[in-house]
């Protein structure tokens, strides 16, 4: 598309037009940034007809909590979703890049998207980046096949499981799947495990935290119960601390006005002849 | 030292009832020295709409160039002006695309809705993931302090002049315990009305 | 275009200062099938001919009328190949916009940028023009939008119009039977009579292709549906 005539349109895929630069900074002695990580906790089960995905809501830059409550469980397509784990812009934007590109697919088709094509195209995604693109998923949905679960790691590979989780949190909620996790299971029954694990993450991974996030897949539709569970509620203030008004020393204040476009309608009075 | 770190500066953007405040500080150093004190961080995008780009200087205003030439093209193209959601994805989407040789830039986007006046804030890191909570966003050098101070002065529905003492005095609380942020302040306070723009009397050390 | 030997544009000025190849493109679109496209109160209707010259074809497999995104889909009068493509064009124009705005693309913006691509190929080297009309149906904003695009990369928006064989005639039985206030289905109803007007032989649900538009966004009329509006035709 992008030619001559049309200039607008930018070249597509990533630039590295800062790179040079970027390396010269760090040989001067100046480290490069962290980018936010989710750190995490994502699991997704097989139950009967459907899959459960769950997640925790915490975003961390470095050990500060960049955001309390993110949303980790991405849309695909409306039969498939996706938890990410790792870099929080590459599973953010990868999962955008993918449902798109199924999107289209979808279209051209005339059939509703599989998981295994979503599975396939994430994974070559990745694999093409080396595992620079740190994005380390859980893939779940329904197809005419039927349910699907596949976890995704960021150099590529991938598995298809009847039970998974994944990021720093995985351990914890692996250790309630192991124990509890059966095929076959009731959706109340699934939703209740997979709470369980993601509260394991939450409370016994520092990197896992703030509440939890649940999304059921079955071929009758998808339920996303964002913040499902609220696992640590905030205490109520006490106190106010509002600062008296004219605390703060002002040096000069400039207003502009904004003129603001408003319609009056005249209403003609109704003719009740 | 963290390239993020080479020029200092302090941010943040917080919600109020109807609107909304930006606000940073005014230093320009480079590490330790302090070479200016009217430097510029907040740009505005639109009467409703203002972006602020805390992080290594020189970033801050090629990215606002950036910005500023995408923004203005979407106005002409598409005759309207842009909102503060598509100016945040517009904005994320182009540091992603520098995913591998990034800018050093921590965006926030503060503003009000150009058709419902709904109030908006989000802040981004340096690849463009965006964060968009109901209470405020922080940025820069003295981000850990500031959050202290929003986590405990911030409440909800403040309305423009409290939230004008809330957004200051956190702002300058937070940078008066980060050595490379401060030396004046200037804080924005977007209603749908009216821009007020103050420029705060503070420590110069 | 790699090969310098045909790095010149087709198009190009005759001495009256007219684009032919535009005008024979304009000619291959009003020897296609006919489409009609009509803007309601609370929608938009887009249908077309989609006759067979065979009993043996196999009905419904190929569609005239394209979903290009949720609220926006489109229909052409002219040659089909060439249609595809500007609808694989379109469908990746409105990912794209939404990828980077986040936002759903405009009707405006979507018909735009299809006439940007239709009118590169009346300038560019080793091209011709494509040759087709399109009909481009949107909702967004709350209200209804209907556009035409031609091969010259022009584009109209219309309250309601037809294209391709006949379209004078059916252009003016819609200029008698529009009206500001119709209703989505009596558009419908409208639609499939200008159809009608200039149809040779029994109008079926096999044989036309009808797609509406509304706030729940596009979709393509199933036979059975299409059926049942004509069965309160004459």
């Amino acid at each position: 598309m992008t030619s001559i005539l049309c200039p607008e349109i930018p070249n597509a895929g990533f630039s590295f037009e800062n790179c040079k630069r970027n390396t010269l900074l760090q040989s001067k002695g100046l480290s490069l940034p962290k980018a936010t990580k989710t750190g995490t906790t994502i699991v997704g089960i097989q139950i009967k007809d459907g899959i459960v995905l769950g997640a925790d809501t915490r975003a961390t830059e470095d050990t500060t909590v960049a955001d309390k409550n993110c949303e980790k469980i991405h849309y695909i397509a409306p039969n498939i979703y996706c938890c990410g784990a790792g870099t929080a812009a590459d599973t953010e934007m990868s999962t955008q890049m993918i449902s798109s590109q199924l999107a289209l697919h979808s279209l051209y088709t005339n059939r509703q998207v599989r998981v295994c094509t979503a599975n396939m195209m994430l994974k070559q995604y990745l694999f093409r980046y080396q595992g620079y693109i740190g994005a380390a998923l859980i893939l779940g949905g329904v197809d005419s096949t039927g349910p699907h679960l596949y976890q995704i790691y960021p150099h590529g590979s991938t598995d298809k499981l009847p039970f998974t989780t994944m990021g720093s949190g995985s351990l914890a909620a692996m250790a309630v799947f192991e124990s509890r996790w059966k095929p076959d299971m009731e959706e109340t029954e699934g939703i209740q495990l997979v709470r369980d694990a993601i509260a394991a993450g939450i409370f016994n991974d520092l990197g896992s935290g703030s509440n939890v996030d649940i999304c059921v897949i079955r071929k009758s539709g998808v339920d996303y119960k964002r913040t499902y569970e609220e696992a640590n509620k905030k205490g109520t203030r006490q106190n106010s601390y509002r600062y008296p008004r004219g605390a703060t020393a002002v040096l000069s204040t400039k207003i502009q006005n904004i003129e603001i476009e408003t319609t009056v309608q005249h209403i003609e009075p109704m003719d009740t002849a | 030292m963290s390239i993020l770190t080479y020029n200092g500066g302090a941010m943040l953007a917080m919600k109020g009832d109807g609107c909304v405040s930006i606000a940073a500080d005014k230093r320009y150093g480079i590490q330790m020295q302090t070479v200016g004190t009217n430097f510029q961080k907040i740009f505005e995008m639109g009467p409703h709409l203002y972006v602020g780009l805390p992080g290594l200087a020189t970033d801050t205003q090629t990215v606002m160039e950036k910005i500023r030439f995408r923004k203005n093209l979407y106005e002409l193209r598409e005759n309207r002006k842009i909102s503060p959601k598509v100016m945040a994805s517009m904005l994320s989407n182009m540091l992603y695309e520098k995913r591998f040789g990034p800018f050093f830039v921590e965006p926030i986007v503060a503003g009000l809705d150009p058709v419902t006046y709904e109030p908006f804030i989000c802040n981004m890191d340096l690849i463009g993931c965006i964060n968009k909570p109901d209470e405020f966003v922080v940025g820069g050098t003295a981000s850990a302090q500031l959050y202290g101070m929003c986590e405990s002065v911030w409440e909800p529905n403040l309305g423009p002049d409290d939230l004008f003492e809330t957004t200051s005095q956190a702002l300058m609380n937070a940078f008066d315990r980060d050595a490379i942020s401060g030396w004046g302040a200037v804080v924005y306070i977007i209603e749908k009305d009216k821009v007020t723009i103050k420029d705060l009397k503070t420590r110069m050390d | 275009m790699a090969t310098e030997r045909y790095s010149f544009s087709l198009t190009t000025f005759s001495p009256s200062g007219k684009l032919v190849q535009i005008e024979y493109a304009l000619a291959a679109v009003a020897a296609g099938a006919p489409s009609v496209g009509i803007k309601a109160s609370n929608g938009i209707v887009i249908a077309t001919e989609n006759k067979h010259k065979s009993i043996l074809y196999e009905e419904h497999s190929v569609h005239k009328v394209e979903m290009v995104t949720d609220h926006i889909g489109m229909v052409y009068s002219g040659m089909g190949p060439d249609y595809r493509l500007l609808v694989k064009q379109a469908r990746k124009m409105a990912q794209q916009y939404y990828l980077v705005y986040r936002e759903p693309i405009p009707t405006v913006q979507l018909v735009q940028r299809v006439a940007a691509v239709m009118q590169e190929y009346t300038q560019s080297g080793g091209v011709r023009p494509f040759g087709v009309s399109l009909l481009i149906c949107g909702w967004d904003n709350n209200r209804p939008y209907l556009f035409q695009c031609d091969p010259s990369g022009a584009y109209f928006a219309w309250k309601a119009t037809a294209m391709g064989k006949n379209y004078i005639n059916g252009k003016q039985f819609l200029e008698k039977r529009f009206s500001e206030d119709l209703e989505l289905d009596d558009a419908v109803h409208t639609a499939i009579l200008t159809l009608k007007e200039s149809f040779e032989g029994q109008l079926t649900a096999d044989n036309i292709e009808v797609g509406i538009c509304d706030q729940n966004g596009f979709r393509r009329l199933e036979p059975s549906h299409v059926k049942d509006y004509l069965a309160n035709i004459p």
